[in-house]
């Protein structure tokens, strides 16, 4: 158990608070120019409620009523009702129907719906290379890749898509200092490593990546106050403290990093008067560093969390109901 | 909903009622504003007028990604119109104009990136390969003008390895510029773009990354032979022994020695190797010169990890091609290690490891 000093505690109820407050912000401009990620920070705070055992803070039967709001015809999820669909919406759905335990709810409401969420993921992969695009204009990215394989994979629906040839464009993507970036020939990023892997995991072939040299470039992204940097020579932050943290949790490195240092550095991003999280102490939170300050939390094995699906950043017991292991 | 660098102290914490007033105000004209373009597209009323509102909307809020998705609507349907307003080389350029203005003000916003890269391909399939091939290499300079404001910046990157790749399509083949006298190709000038970021500033890994990328394309295409192909090994080495030199706690520099280092090994991949005939002998020698070179900066800095797990990295290079090389003993070897520990506790743990892998 890390060692945490007296003032530098998780404050519980005031993250609990923080998450149940953000839609009361509608007088909030801030609310309004933030709605192309509104199912996106549903997933988040719910994620993070779970993960601070407060699963029922948020009214179930209304959020699954706004998320097959934003469900398009298409099977597609948009952000918010109106908006487009796009995989990263959809990804988001897909993981917030299963932590609410709501497939057979979206069947009630939508038949064949899951078949329909599936189809319209599928018909993101390009037969050529095995990546994804985000959605019809044709935006490709390895972030989309491991979305497709997370949403299907909770589904039960992987068999829709070519895995084998996503699985050799993600190891076209590898570059020599055993990271991933967002397509061949790109740089090596924290966030592109997480999704690399998480595929890899998925499909089963993490055979594929060179642990010993992912790991170490990974383990150098602790930088002396303890937080997390995203590539060599930048600074550290939150959101990153997960990406980095996840993937070395899915090659069992987790050890390879200072865990209290790490520990104690997201507590000092808490703002200890309202709740939430921020990228770095003294900053403005949001719901996305909030659940990814926690889900990291949850994988140093910090008290009094559940635990977390490093593949999904999900709780463990949702993708394990899911996925049957 | 995900902010970066913004001070939590910056703004007030209790908003006086006339501020209030605004905000409520500023939200209904925002919502007006949003309302108003998407019942118009609901209503295909893909018309300049529109397009104009767009303009303003995404100008409010460049994130909302539905938004550009109707501006391409919008323009898709104008471009064909039988009674062209505007031509599509205007519309066109309008849409460059537009994205350039908003890069500078949101460079890290991927829905701006996406809508630049689609106007590009557009354009192309529009107005044929000549015109396209002035667009594409205009694209380099708003790039140079995104990179000089920020080095690292990771889409500005990513955007000029796919600029590149669509202007190689125009290229005469590397063959017919050779017999015809013609200037180098792309990958050398991308080759001394590289050189001049990382002199600007050594620690851009991002320019070092886009370096170890380039160097297989320019070797083939320079048909280099054997001997300048260990030259060109050489001068790299130089290099980056330089930038050692000059900071070794910058672990941008390191990687890159460590990826000059993997491309001596006789496990890389053919298609990466910048010396395809490479005799255990000379990797020998390699890896003694830079060793030698190494210790000879460890006697002023004695205190940078980096050395000890550069030196730990060459004697396991070393021992696989050699496993009685006099350069170094296990003793050294054990001592480099415990550096290891003593100067970075915080990973503590994977010292652990390496000391049981190479059972030290
Ligand atoms: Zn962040």
């Amino acid at each position: 158990m890390p060692k945490v000093p007296d003032e530098m505690q998780l404050l519980v109820d005031k993250h609990v608070r923080y998450i149940q407050s953000l839609d009361t912000r509608k007088d909030e401009l801030e609310y309004w120019l933030t709605e192309h990620l509104r199912l996106n920070g549903l997933y988040w705070g719910l994620t993070a409620l779970h993960l601070l055992r407060h699963a029922d803070a948020l009214p179930r039967k209304e959020l699954l009523d706004f998320v097959f709001s934003c469900l398009h015809e298409s099977g597609g999820f948009g952000a918010a009702p109106g908006h487009d669909a796009h995989m990263l919406y959809t990804v988001s759905g897909v993981q917030l129907l299963a932590t609410l335990d709501a497939f057979d709810d979206l069947e009630a409401r939508v038949q064949g719906g899951r078949q329909k969420i599936g189809k319209f993921i599928a018909g993101l992969q390009d037969p050529q290379t095995g990546t994804f695009a985000g959605d019809e204009w044709g935006e490709q990215d390895t972030r989309f890749l491991y979305g497709a394989l997370n949403a299907l994979s909770l589904m039960g629906l992987l068999h829709l898509v070519d895995v084998d040839k996503a699985v050799q464009h993600v190891h076209a993507c590898a570059n020599f200092d055993g990271g991933y970036g967002t397509s061949p020939g790109a740089e090596s990023h924290s966030g592109q490593v997480f999704t690399c892997l998480g595929a890899l995991t998925i499909a089963g072939r993490l055979d594929l990546v060179d642990q010993e040299k992912l790991g170490a470039w990974l383990s150098e992204r602790q930088l002396k106050n303890g937080g997390l940097n995203g590539r060599p020579e930048k600074k550290e932050d939150v959101c990153y403290s997960w990406w980095v943290m996840s993937s070395m949790a899915m090659l069992d490195r987790l050890h390879w990093i200072d865990g209290d240092k790490l520990t104690s550095f997201i507590l000092q991003c808490q703002d200890p008067e309202l709740g939430g999280l921020a990228d770095r102490p003294g900053d403005m939170v949001d719901v996305f560093h909030t659940v990814f300050g926690i889900a990291g939390l949850s994988l140093l094995k910090y008290p009094g969390l559940d635990e977390v699906d490093p593949v999904y950043c999900m709780p463990r017991s949702v993708t394990r109901r899911c996925l049957g292991k | 909903m995900a902010s970066h660098g913004i001070s939590r102290g910056s703004g007030p914490l209790v908003r006086s009622e006339e501020a209030r007033q605004k905000e409520l105000q500023q939200i209904d004209e925002y919502k007006n504003l949003a309302d108003l373009v998407n019942t118009k597209i609901a209503e295909k009323h893909y018309t300049i007028e529109v397009l104009g509102l767009v303009t303003k909307l995404l100008n409010e809020n460049p994130e909302y990604y539905t938004i550009w998705n109707h501006r391409r609507r919008v323009l898709a349907s104008l471009v064909s119109a039988e009674t062209l307003e505007q031509t599509p080389d205007e519309l066109l350029q309008g849409d460059l104009q537009l994205t350039f203005a908003l890069l500078r003000k949101f460079p890290k916003c991927y829905w701006i990136w996406n809508h630049r890269n689609w106007l590009l391909r557009e354009g192309e399939a529009l107005m044929g390969a000549e015109a396209a091939h002035k667009l594409w290499s205009g694209e380099l300079q708003l790039i140079n003008k995104m990179l000089h404001a920020d080095s690292r910046n990771f889409h500005a990157w990513g955007y000029r390895r796919f600029v590149v790749s669509q202007l190689e399509r125009f290229t005469p083949t590397v063959a017919e510029s050779a017999a015809h006298g013609t200037s180098k190709g792309l990958a050398e000038s991308e080759f001394e773009y590289t050189t001049r970021m990382i002199k600007t500033n050594l620690s851009n890994f991002s320019a070092w990354h886009n370096r170890s990328q380039l160097i297989p394309q320019i070797l083939r295409e320079r048909n280099a032979d054997p001997k300048e192909r260990r030259s060109f090994l050489d001068s790299e080495l130089s290099l980056i022994c330089e930038a050692i030199n000059t900071d070794p706690f910058d672990q941008s520099i390191w990687f890159y020695h460590q990826y000059l280092l993997s491309i001596l090994s006789a496990s890389c991949p053919t298609h990466q190797l910048i010396v395809q005939d490479l005799t255990n002998g000379e990797r020998q020698k390699y890896y003694e010169h830079e060793m030698e070179y190494i210790r000879e900066i460890l006697e002023d800095e004695a205190d940078c990890k980096w050395i000890y797990e550069a030196l730990l990295g060459l004697a396991e290079a070393s021992l696989e091609v050699d496993a009685g090389t006099g350069s170094f003993t296990t003793k050294d070897m054990r001592a480099w290690l415990n550096e290891l520990k003593r100067l970075d506790p915080l990973r503590r743990g994977r010292w652990d490891d390496l000391e049981r892998r190479l059972s030290l």
